[in-house]
């Protein structure tokens, strides 16, 4: 390295360059970890909470034909990667009796402490049970039956009844990975053999590692079974989250791809400057011989060591800064944060990206390097860069929008996975980067009209300078663009997947008081018995009741596609109705349901291709029914894999009449009195009362949290956005040092100069600003749409003004603020050493 | 024995660029240049002094004609050979902004030899060698900024030479210097060209700087109007 020493010396000469060249590569870095934490972090945050309404995410092996099957059918697992357990199960309508009580129940056969062991189950108090003659109890359950650990219990059995012994209390949440509804967990063996069933299944589930993909294991799995056996999802309990989570994991995914552009820009920005503010000397470097080829690889050996040491600090500085972040963002989701992890592979890929990206950034303007004109170095003054773009920019630009649409259309068509439109919505803001340097002149011109007229030569001093720079502001502005596109998009995006949901459960739960059932849903009949059904009719006499509504759910299969099948109460006409049917009128619809005909969640539509007017083949409880297709419904309940029926069809078809949710309303001013009534009456029948504030504050809990944490993360790219934009103008300052030392001498004041920084760098954040917004639209746009075969119908999307308002102020204040330090130090030029410099 | 050919070079600046009509700086200009020769070219501003000068140096191409240095076509060349030529064969002095303000003189004047690769140690050493020819090596180790005008040329100078070129060009190196300045420098450059036989092509608007010269080339609206030598006292080998 020939021309090493000259470096070494630069550097020395000019600390402040090197320095803020190794600050961009920090910040970059540092951006790109403190992210790809937080969004680790936010993934794991919305698994817990997942996990906390559904269980942890599984596979389920159960039989094509008979119910039960011999486990010895099933193959060996064990070696296909992001399994965590295989737990057969084996389940068995039983009878408990306590004292006087009686309570029918869905008793589990589990290898119980092995459970425990993996973490898979958790118990509040005691032990699991390995003896035949022990049992673990739900802990609400125990607690309604005023049972506790050494406490005895009788169990029916087919060979009749069993004395049992309550070793343990189970968790609630821990069950509803396994359970079927049911909070008695027996040794497997033992209820098998209670059943004259040993060696016989019911289900087999296979609980995968946090980090598995589901469709992927699922696959493996379904490769290895005979034909006898077939492996699915399980159809779960409403998830109510599922869906703004699939759009803030989506987000996640673009912000952490928006961050890296952001970086990008950053690092070439620095590495531009870097070399166009030594074009002097590398042209006189030239002129003496010095070959392109050395030219460039100086600047790229350069880079890489600004690189490297960019890489280092920043991620520290990235770490650091996750830190609060992740915990931040795990209060907001209600998971606290009990130990701060994060994969080492992340602080590894970042450093091997700050020299990477720093010698890629430094290519284009190493070949520049390269490509100086000889004669630059001895001229008197240098001749300014050429105004504009050319059109080859342009086409450029427009090409990437192609790209961009193309992927998007793919998505749409489904040709692939709707995380495939995170790099087409990458592109699209690169593709807006690329414009910028086409509108800017005319956004620039514009914008300056606006500043005061006392501050004219500033302004245009200002505008000036950043006309003479097309392509340098654009990368400056682009970080702006990326920040507030961000901003904008995400915005745009969460709110109104979040609005969307809030609306339908506006719609579909309006009651006083919820009585839900505990835990997963059961795949048999609930043991018919003389009080199985009259919940509803018992909920109707309690006095202080204006209106009870039930809903009975089932799982099921609709077109061979494992579904939820839900059967509800028509209220009564003008009252509206609980479903939100596409394309037909409240009367059309509610004729449709009373006619017996079913309608189809869209996410199940999209997935069996099922189309209104269709006839299909719905599968409850192992009986095939026939019905017809009204049409179609958006739909939360399940993730919209679900077939809504009325109450009455219900029954009538399938035999459906588990309640699964009861919603009481209470005459108006009796609310709180029916507390005590509905929860004895929830009690006898192994379900949960909750009150609708109870339940309302829970969804928005979760709302909050999941728009906190993405709120947070979109913070992180403004603190990175304005740190990018710090630099920059510092190193704008630093190169125009001579310019405005001649400024000054032919006497500009030290506050003109201030405010011709300042302005300028108001001027480029307005503009980022202006291009964002277009590019935050867009953005807002793109994850509709691409969320759109995930959910299986188009969110409503409408432009929130105040929302642009708060980005486009953030991004003009960032930029303010950003150039205040530089301003100073330009006011503060001193005369001689300016105008004599190079 | 001639050393740089001019052969017919004539330069058109902005045709390139598409303008309707370009700038012809230079037309039809022919000379040859001996070893040893003192050339001085003068004109007045914008007459094409500098332009020829860079055509010859190889930092800009001529539109029409050629540039023969040692018998070597300029115009068969490459830009990366056309670096090696300059790097070697080719020593520049310009009026200003000759040294990089961030090496020391000896560094400054060592780069042609660092840019061609050769021991660090021999470099320190040509660079010395060089310096002290112009008497400059007491300040070897101090930087540009710190040195007078004056002495900045001389280290530019020595720089040209520290490669031992086949040819010194020289734009106006006196043009930013007093006259006491400017007088050393070029009694430096007549030295070179007595004592070492340095063929040193050299542009001023100067007379009196000219008259140092063995040779004066007068131009005139990019041509050349007047070719004299100048009888020396000194007898320079022709
Ligand atoms: N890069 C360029 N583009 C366009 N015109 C040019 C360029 N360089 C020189 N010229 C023009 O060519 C003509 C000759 O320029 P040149 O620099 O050779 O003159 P000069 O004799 O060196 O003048 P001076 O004594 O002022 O240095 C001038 O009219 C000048 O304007
Ligand atoms: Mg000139």
């Amino acid at each position: 390295m020939r021309l090493g020493h000259l470096l070494v010396r630069q550097w020395a000469m000019r600390p402040g360059r090197a320095l803020a060249t190794v600050a961009s590569v920090a910040v970059a870095v540092g951006a790109v970890v403190a992210t790809w934490v937080a969004a680790d972090a936010s993934r794991s945050g919305y698994r817990r909470l997942t996990e906390a309404i559904e269980g942890a995410p599984s596979i389920e092996i159960t039989s094509e034909e008979e119910s039960r099957f011999s486990i010895e059918d099933l193959p060996s697992l064990g070696d296909i990667p992001g399994l965590r357990a295989i737990i057969p199960l084996f389940y068995r309508p039983t009878l408990l009796r306590v004292g006087e009580k009686r309570v029918r129940e869905i008793a589990m056969g589990v290898d119980c402490s092995t459970l425990v062991d993996q973490g898979l189950l958790t118990l509040a108090e005691g032990e699991p049970c390995i003896a035949p003659d022990e049992v673990v109890l739900d802990q609400g359950l125990a607690a309604s039956l005023k049972l506790g650990v050494g406490d005895e219990v009788l169990m029916f059995a087919r060979r009749g009844i069993k004395r049992m012994q309550v070793t343990g209390l189970a968790e609630s949440a821990s069950l509803a990975t396994f359970s079927a509804g049911g909070g008695v967990v027996v040794e497997i063996a033992a209820l098998s053999d209670m059943s004259s069933a040993l060696g016989l299944v019911d289900r087999v589930r296979v609980v995968l590692k946090p980090d598995a993909t589901r469709s992927q294991v699922l696959e493996a799995v379904a490769d290895r079974l005979p034909a006898s056996l077939s492996a699915e999802v399980p159809a779960g309990r409403a998830s109510m989250a599922e869906d703004v989570l699939h759009a803030a994991d989506l987000g996640l995914d673009f912000v952490t791809g928006l961050t890296v552009a952001m970086s990008w820009f950053i690092v070439v920005n620095a590495m531009l400057m870097n070399v166009t503010e030594r074009r002097r000397g590398l042209a006189l470097v030239r002129l003496l011989g010095g070959t392109a080829r050395q030219l460039r690889h100086t600047v790229l050996v350069e880079a890489a060591l600004l690189g490297v040491l960019g890489a280092i600090v920043g991620a520290g500085l990235g770490l650091l800064a996750a830190r609060p972040i992740a915990a931040g963002i795990a209060g907001a989701l209600n998971a606290p944060l009990t130990e701060f992890t994060y994969d080492p592979v992340i602080v590894w890929i970042a450093m091997l990206m700050g020299p990477a990206v720093a010698m890629a950034a430094a290519w284009w303007p190493a070949r520049e390097a390269g490509r100086v004109e000889l004669l630059e170095g001895i001229a008197q003054a240098p001749p300014p860069p050429a105004r504009g773009v050319s059109l080859k920019y342009l086409l450029g630009a427009v090409s990437l929008w192609c790209i961009a649409a193309l992927i998007l259309l793919a998505v749409l068509l489904e040709l692939i996975p709707p995380r495939a439109s995170v790099p087409a919505g990458t592109v699209t803001m690169l593709a807006f980067v690329g414009i910028t340097p086409v509108v800017l002149p005319w956004v620039s011109s514009g914008l300056v009209r606006l500043v005061p007229r006392c501050w004219w030569i500033e302004a245009r001093i200002a505008h000036e300078q950043i006309m003479r720079q097309p392509v340098r502001t654009a990368l400056t502005t682009g970080v702006l663009v990326v920040a507030v596109s961000n901003g904008i998009g995400l915005g745009h995006a969460i709110r109104d997947n979040v609005d969307n949901v809030l609306d339908w459960y506006d719609g579909w739960m309006q009651a006083d008081w919820l009585v839900v059932q505990a835990g997963a849903l059961g795949a048999m009949p609930p043991q018919a018995g003389p009080d199985a059904a009259a919940i509803d009719t018992l909920a109707r006499e309690i006095p202080g009741v204006a209106k009870v509504e039930a809903i009975a759910v089932a799982t099921g299969r609709a077109a061979g596609v494992a579904c939820v099948v839900v059967a509800r109460d028509l209220p009564g006409p003008g009252s509206g109705l609980p479903l939100d049917a596409i394309g037909l009128d409240e009367t059309e619809a509610r004729e449709a349901l009373e006619r017996g005909d079913a309608f189809v969640g869209t996410a199940l539509s999209q997935k069996t291709g099922i189309q209104p007017g269709d006839e299909i083949a719905v599968e409850v409880y192992g009986r095939t029914t026939k019905v017809k297709v009204a049409g179609l419904v958006v739909d939360f309940m399940s993730g919209g894999v679900a077939v809504h029926v009325s109450r009455e069809a219900g029954r009538t078809l399938f035999g459906l009449d588990a309640i699964e949710v009861l919603l009481v309303t209470a005459v108006p001013g009796q609310a709180a009195a029916l507390q005590e009534p509905l929860e004895q009456l929830a009690n006898e029948h192994g379900m949960l009362a909750r009150s609708f504030a109870e339940m309302q504050s829970m969804i928005d809990r979760v709302v909050q949290g999941i728009v906190g944490s993405l709120k947070s993360i979109l913070m992180l790219g403004f603190v990175v956005g304005s740190l990018g934009v710090a630099n920059t103008v510092t190193m704008n300052v630093l190169e125009k040092t001579r310019t405005l030392g001649l400024l000054r001498s032919v006497g500009m004041t030290s506050g003109q100069v201030t405010r011709l920084v300042v302005i300028q760098s108001i001027l480029l954040g307005a503009a980022g600003g202006v291009i964002g917004t277009f590019g935050g639209i867009t953005t807002a746009l793109f994850i509709q749409i691409s969320s759109q075969p995930l959910l299986g119908y188009p969110v409503q999307m409408s432009l929130r003004p105040g929302l642009i308002a708060l980005n486009l102020g953030a991004a003009i204040l960032v930029t303010a603020v950003a150039a205040w330090l530089p301003a100073r130090r330009a006011s503060r030029l001193d005369l001689l050493q300016a105008i004599s410099s190079e | 024995m001639a050393v740089l050919a001019a052969e017919h070079i004539s330069k058109t600046f902005g045709s390139e660029a598409g303008a309707a009509v370009g700038v012809q700086a230079v037309r039809d200009v022919a000379f040859t240049v001996d070893q040893g020769t003192f050339l001085a070219i003068t004109g007045s501003s914008g007459s094409g002094k500098s332009t020829v000068l860079h055509m010859l140096g190889g930092i800009t191409r001529p539109s029409s004609g050629r540039v023969v240095l040692e018998g070597v076509d300029l115009a068969g060349l490459d830009d990366e050979q056309l670096a090696l030529l300059r790097r070697r064969r080719i020593g520049f002095v310009f009026q200003r902004y000759n040294l990089l303000p961030e090496l020391s003189l000896a560094e400054n004047v060592a780069l042609p030899l660092e840019l061609d690769g050769k021991p660090r140690a021999f470099c320190r050493e040509a660079a010395m060698a060089a310096l002290e020819q112009v008497g400059m090596d007491h300040r070897a180790d101090h930087r540009p900024d710190s040195v007078s005008g004056g002495e900045q040329q001389r280290a530019a100078i020595a720089r040209a030479l520290v490669t031992k070129p086949a040819i010194l060009l020289a734009d106006e190196p006196t043009g930013a210097l007093d006259s006491a300045n400017s007088k050393n420098v070029i009694e430096l450059l007549s030295k070179l060209v007595l004592d070492d036989h340095q063929t040193v092509v050299l542009v001023t608007h100067d007379p009196t700087v000219a008259d140092a010269a063995t040779r004066v080339i007068q131009m005139r609206d990019g041509q050349i109007a007047n070719d004299t030598a100048l009888p020396r006292t000194t007898g320079v080998a022709e």
